[in-house]
């Protein structure tokens, strides 16, 4: 549905005459007349108001009974009192009622200080009770799971936690058991509320009922920082505030920033910051010798590391891990081209140009455009575990506004459930599908494509259908706003067909220059898109501009063949492992094993730098960075130091300008902000921002005419590519695969998250499991090319029988140690 | 540089030098009358306390070193972490984490206890704002004054050393004293 408008009217609030948007709710309609009035259970970010509290009691001229202003919209005329004495009685009682159960134990209540209780009781309680009865006592605190504690005498009922999980997040977990006086908060049959958002609740208790285990009794508002910040664990890069006590992050709490995150924040989000003060944090430079790493002086590691560049010169490549900043990005490729006259640097591992193409800023559809579109396409990635926060947005749009959704995956989704449709492909078959879509949106051959990429082809007609005519309502279909939301791990599979036919698809429902509509891509890491923006891609300066660069540049596939032929003998890792993180594990393994330096910067250790980095520089961890970021939409945000840096870690910019002056070759950066100026000198579409003006809200360069102008344009793509036919079962079964929410090493150590820790299982349809005779939760051998892994049998009823689906990104047993399109599957 | 006085001279006026006569008066008689006064006050009585043989004894609302406090009957500790002495502190000199009780680890009578609470002696500056706000009647401003130490990090008193009894008493005032 297209954003409604409001005109503005004219309503009197307490003698004073307020313009507001007309159906504003008074609530917050009074406020823009500075009247505050008290509310508990009124959230607007969860939808509808539900007045359960009447805490927001006011007097409306011409209605008898007082009204909540939690529910009531302003209308033009309107007389609304909150200061006469039948308001402040109603109020003093709500307050003398809500107390008359409360246990009031602020002093040992983790919400004491931030409490909208106390603060309300305070402002507008009566002061005194009359109630001398045994208040109700529940056994407290429970465990309402292992991140949240529960106190069931303090809750007021006012339903926030149960319509969190009922209307925003659809996990439907969380309820309301028995009645009056009884009522408390709990799962229907007790069993821990775990789920993907349930941190949020502890956000929106407006008392201290739900609170957080980690940060249980850990300090007391007035002990504490806050300091905004943005969360680069997911593309998502939702806007937070950590809270710093002591120089330690000791909460993580939402920032709300409605063009983000919309005030919501995953659990990875919200807990895993805890890995930022763990004792597997790298805090010194550490250097190979002997075979070992050792800790040693910053000097000593620097000058082995840049003796050692200087050794391989051009044959050096370098890798950036999306966590990345854009300014370490930037200053990476500087290093590997400029100064060791390389070419070779990679990102995000799929074909840049392709990225390019579907990056142009007339295409891009806004964050919010997913809520307001008339149809959503959701193609080839699922949100909750690609960029959390999408899928609430997604939720959100077919809740409220009735936003057509439709589910185009090789694996089953979460959103089916929402969804109008849902269409399913055979992993390998992401080429062919969307070609077959683009052919019964646009004209053309549909049978061909959608045989080989395993799909109905009633389905792909209907979905074609709901994309061209999802504009009207049944009667009256024409074409509306569409959102393609799309993984750029599509590109990855079999890259050479998607651009072509998704771009062919946006212009056939016309999302060209549409304002409300368009491709929003869901990347594979954090900050994929502003590594490319920033020129970490192979043949690709900052701003998509020409390198110069004579002969091939390699792309990750190709700097792992290259390392492992000899023709480059060094490795330059900006926050990245790739045995961890990129496809092909093994050939990894045996890339870096043939490498002759590994210079790393890293957080921790993982399995293939302990293996194979020659020299480790500590890297700081989000909380102590600065910089920028780029999120999916176009949206450049700042990140912001909360805390020092841990042990000995050094910035990164600093380290990689200081290389490059050992190395020969000034950078002429001497801040963190010196390197931002550089980037946005260097990239023709970040002209004009400064780190003031993209401040705490960040600035969406596609939505500014003149960045938007100053975009190079694509060059054409090839459009004679074949897509691929995905591989015929024969008996064995199609591998997919997937990466979970919980994977991430963040997640494994951090103390409250490590019991999420994904072990790696095999997703199957239970006609599958029947053949091979293998029951849920059995431990099997999953076996292909050579190579095997185990992994625990998941039967998923909607999962399309001839393909399985693996992890990847875990520590152990990950897919990417399996480099094939067809697995086997005996029980271990 | 130096320094030139210019035209400013400074004149210093003294008065005549006394005579014989009246050096001799101003040695001996000028002496005897102050003397007298002297041995006027040593018939009076001793006025000064031999401290610190002898202390001063304060009265029973004197703000002198915290005390904090544990149930006499279970021996828990009264504190229960809530912090909001540090609150209230106006010298911002009280440091309270707080921690969870557990069955094993029962330290106070809440969910919660005070895992640090540490005083910066240094800055306090004995208003007794921290007692008036305790809800728990925890932390009350004792009788101690003898707090002067050769190191400022001996200054800041650890839960430990607020709980214990103190070394010496500081001696109360009786009633009517
Ligand atoms: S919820 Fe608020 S009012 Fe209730 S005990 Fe906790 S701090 Fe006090
Ligand atoms: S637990 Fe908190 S959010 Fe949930 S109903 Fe009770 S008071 Fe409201
Ligand atoms: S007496 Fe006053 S200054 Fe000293 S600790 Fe207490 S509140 Fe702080
Ligand atoms: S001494 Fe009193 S006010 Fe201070 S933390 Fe302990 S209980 Fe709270
Ligand atoms: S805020 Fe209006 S009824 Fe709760």
């Amino acid at each position: 549905m297209p954003r409604p408008e409001h005109r503005s009217i004219t309503f009197t609030i307490d003698g004073r005459e307020v313009q507001a948007p007309e159906n504003t709710i008074l609530v917050d309609a009074a406020k823009l007349g500075d009247v505050e009035i008290p509310v508990f259970c009124y959230e607007p970010k969860l939808g509808q108001p539900v007045g359960a509290c009447r805490m927001c009691l006011v007097e409306i001229e011409g209605i008898p009974k007082l009204q909540t202003g939690c529910s009531t919209p302003v209308k033009d005329g309107m007389v609304v009192h909150t200061q006469t004495a039948r308001v402040k009685e109603a109020q003093a009682a709500v307050v003398e009622f809500l107390l008359i159960n409360h246990p009031l134990d602020c002093p040992v209540c983790d919400k004491g200080g931030e409490c909208p209780l106390q603060d309300i009781s305070y402002g507008w309680g009566g002061g005194t009770t009359r109630f001398i009865e045994p208040k109700r006592h529940f056994v407290k605190p429970l465990e309402l799971s292992p991140l949240i504690a529960i106190d069931r005498e303090r809750c007021i009922l006012c339903y926030r936690c149960v319509r969190f999980s009922q209307e925003v997040s659809e996990d439907y977990q969380l309820v309301l058991h028995e009645r009056g006086a009884a009522t408390f908060v709990g799962t229907f049959d007790g069993h821990p509320y775990v789920a993907p958002f349930s941190g949020n609740i502890i956000e929106l208790c407006p008392v201290g009922a739900l609170t957080s285990r980690p940060y249980r009794f850990r300090a007391r508002p007035w002990d504490i920082e806050g300091s905004g910040s943005v969360c680069t664990l997911c593309p998502a890069q939702c806007n937070v505030s950590f809270t710093v006590r002591d120089e330690r992050v000791l909460r993580v709490l939402a920032r709300q920033n409605d063009g983000v995150d919309d005030g919501w924040l995953c659990d990875k989000g919200r807990f895993a910051y805890q890995s930022v003060h763990s004792d597997e944090r790298v805090t010194q430079p550490l250097l190979r010798d002997g075979g070992e790493l050792r800790p040693v002086s910053w000097e000593r590691a620097l000058a082995t590391a840049a003796g050692l560049l200087k050794k391989a010169g051009a044959g050096v490549a370098g890798l950036a891990g999306g966590e990345s900043t854009n300014e370490e990005g930037f200053l990476l490729q500087r290093l590997i081209r400029e100064v060791l006259g390389s070419s070779h640097v990679d990102a995000a591992g799929v074909d840049p140009v392709d990225l390019w193409s579907l990056a142009r800023p007339d295409l891009q559809a806004s964050l919010q455009d997913v809520e307001y579109a008339h149809t959503v396409l959701v193609l080839g990635t699922e949100p909750v575990d690609d960029m959390p926060i999408l899928d609430l947005r997604i939720r959100k749009g077919v809740r409220r506004n009735r936003v057509k959704l439709a589910v185009a995956t090789a694996r089953p989704s979460s959103l089916d459930a929402s969804a109008a449709l849902s269409v399913r492909y055979a992993p390998g078959g992401e080429g062919a599908f969307v070609t077959a879509l683009t052919a019964a949106v646009y004209g053309g051959d549909v049978d061909a494509p959608a045989a080989a990429a395993g799909a109905d082809v009633d389905a792909i007609r209907t979905l074609a259908e709901l994309l061209r005519t999802g504009g009207g309502d049944d009667d009256n279909r024409a074409p509306g706003d569409v959102v393609i939301v799309w993984g750029t791990r599509l590109l990855g599979a079999d890259g050479g067909a998607v651009t072509p036919a998704l771009l062919k698809l946006a212009s056939g429902l016309a999302l060209t220059g549409r304002d409300g509509g368009g491709l929003l891509a869901v990347p594979a890491s954090t900050n994929e898109r502003g590594l490319l923006e920033a020129g970490v891609a192979p043949g690709l300066a900052p701003g998509f501009g020409d390198t110069g660069a004579a002969g091939e540049s390699y792309a990750e596939a190709g700097i792992a063949r290259a390392l492992r032929d000899g023709d480059l003998t060094a490795l330059y890792l900006l926050h990245d492992d790739p045995i961890l993180s990129r496809p092909d594990a093994v050939g990894w393994d045996r890339a870096l094993e043939k490498a002759t330096t590994v210079v790393a910067h890293a957080q921790f250790l993982t399995a293939g730098l302990r293996e194979h980095a020659t020299v480790v520089f500590p890297a700081e961890s989000y909380a102590e960075k600065e910089g920028t970021v780029t999120h999916p939409d176009g949206r450049v945000q700042r990140l912001r130091p909360a805390i020092g840096r841990q042990g000995q870690t050094r910035p990164e910019w600093w380290v990689l300008s200081e290389l490059s002056r050992r190395l020969g070759a000034d950078m002429g950066i001497l801040t963190g902000a010196m390197a931002s100026r550089q980037l946005f000198d260097a990239v023709p579409f970040y002209a004009g921002l400064t780190l003031d003006r993209i401040g705490g809200r960040g600035v969406r360069w596609p939505a500014d005419p003149a960045a938007a102008a100053a975009f190079p344009p694509p060059p054409e793509v090839r459009r004679d590519v074949a897509y691929e036919t995905t591989a015929t079962p024969n008996g064995a079964l199609r591998l997919g695969t997937f990466r979970s929410i919980w994977a991430g090493i963040e997640v494994e150590l951090s103390p409250a998250l490590t019991f999420l820790t994904p072990r790696q299982q095999v997703e199957m349809a239970p006609a599958d499991a029947r053949r091979l005779g293998v029951a849920h939760g059995d431990k099997v051998v999953v076996a292909g090319d050579g190579a095997s892994l185990e992994a625990t049998v998941v039967l998923r009823n909607a999962a399309s029988p001839g393909s399985v689906f693996l992890q990847t990104g875990i520590q152990t047993d990950a897919a990417n140690g399996l480099d094939a399109a067809l697995v086997e599957i005996h029980k271990a | 540089m130096s320094w030139h006085p210019g035209a400013d001279q400074i004149e210093v006026m003294r008065p005549p030098a006394p005579g014989a006569a009246g050096g001799t008066y101003r040695a001996f008689a000028e002496t005897m009358r102050g003397l007298k006064t002297t041995f006027a006050r040593v018939i009076e009585g001793v006025h000064t306390l031999q401290y610190p043989e002898q202390k001063t004894p304060v009265y029973p609302r004197f703000r002198g070193r915290h005390r904090l406090h544990k149930f006499e009957d279970t021996g828990l500790e009264k504190c229960v972490g809530c912090s909001l002495c540090a609150a209230a502190c106006p010298a911002d000199c009280i440091r309270v984490v707080a921690a969870e009780n557990t069955p094993e680890l029962r330290v106070s009578a809440g969910e919660r206890y005070a895992s640090v609470y540490e005083i910066n002696l240094s800055r306090c500056i004995f208003c007794g704002y921290c007692e008036v706000a305790c809800p728990f009647d925890a932390i009350t401003m004792g009788h101690d004054y003898e707090m002067s130490d050769y190191q400022r990090s001996d200054l800041i008193f650890t839960k430990e050393m607020l709980l214990a009894e103190p070394l010496e008493r500081a001696p109360l005032r009786a009633e009517g004293e």
